[in-house]
């Protein structure tokens, strides 16, 4: 682009120098052959930093560039599932704290059920308990008044049939017989 | 056990064949114990002992043991022979024993029968009933 603007800059400087006075390409003492070789110079120059500078530079910023967006994606990526992390550790401690509370909550239930449940047990048992020694101390007590009786009554029998084997005389003995003898053959 | 059985029922027919006119004849009893001198059964001494209480229990049903306290006359035993032989339909003869132990009263033994009029039973009557 450079070099078509000196070239057309000479050419239009050759046209009105050839009609009078020196151009001013001539005032400089611009040749054409230098130019030619400083143009292709530049273009080898250019070439040979363009292959060995410029396009590597490219490359490497390229690159650079790539590896700063892949992080900063990769950082976005991290973020959001950062965030949907902690959302999921929330949600999770959440649940954890529910169903913590459940367990609590129907432990308690559980513990009151059987604590109740035990003290209904114990109460019953209580009632047998005290039932049946009731029932005991009524047996033992019958028992009681009857060898009381029993034994009274022996002691009664005892006593009197020593007092009648004392006092029975033989007239009283045989009028017995005889009444005895009555109410055997009327059997 | 079934020759105990064998020799029990032997000792019946021979008890049986002891009774004259339901009494125990002493002539039959003289024959079948000669019969059984004789010709020794199988078991002879289970039979025997069998024969033995069926003699002895017809026995005691002919006879009234009469146990008293104090003094009991003629009058009250025949009374009593005279009740149990109507009562048993054989003739009883009867035996008296002391037994102070009545008190007063009568306890009248046929066989295995037992009639009870004494001041100790009815007190042992009216202790039982406490």
């Amino acid at each position: 682009m450079l070099t078509s603007f000196f070239l057309a800059a000479v050419e239009a400087h050759g046209a009105v120098a050839g009609t009078s006075e020196p151009s001013l390409i001539e005032k400089f003492g611009v040749e054409w052959q230098f130019v030619v070789f400083q143009g292709i110079s530049f273009l080898i120059l250019f070439g040979v930093l363009y292959k060995f500078g410029i396009k590597p530079t490219i490359s490497a910023m390229e690159e650079r560039q790539n590896k700063i967006e892949s992080g900063l994606k990769y950082a976005e990526d991290m973020k959001t599932q950062l965030a949907a992390s902690q959302q999921e550790t929330a949600k999770l401690i959440k649940n954890a704290q529910l169903e913590a509370t459940k367990i609590i909550e129907e432990s308690r239930k559980t513990a009151k059920d059987f604590a109740d449940k035990i003290q209904k047990e114990s109460a019953e048992r209580a009632t047998d308990q005290l039932a049946k020694a009731q029932q005991a101390i009524d047996l033992e007590h019958k028992k009681m008044l009857a060898d009381a009786r029993t034994e009274i009554a022996r002691l009664v029998v005892a006593t009197t049939e020593r007092v009648l084997a004392k006092k029975l005389t033989e007239a009283d003995r045989a009028s017995y017989n005889e009444t005895a003898t009555k109410e055997l053959t009327n059997v | 056990m079934a020759a105990n059985k064998k020799a029990q029922q032997l000792a019946r027919q021979l008890f049986k064949l002891s009774l004259v006119d339901g009494l125990v004849s002493a002539d039959r009893v003289t024959g079948v114990l000669g019969y059984l001198e004789k010709l020794r059964p199988a078991h002879p001494l289970a039979v025997l002992k069998a024969y033995h209480r069926f003699v002895a229990t017809e026995l005691a049903k002919s006879q009234a043991v009469v146990e008293h306290a104090g003094a009991v006359s003629d009058s009250i035993l025949q009374t009593i022979a005279s009740t149990m032989t109507k009562k048993y339909g054989r003739a009883v003869t009867v035996s008296t024993r002391a037994n102070p132990e009545l008190l007063a009263g009568l306890r009248v033994r046929v066989g295995d029968d037992v009639y009870e009029s004494s001041v100790s039973g009815q007190l042992g009557a009216l202790a039982a009933s406490v």
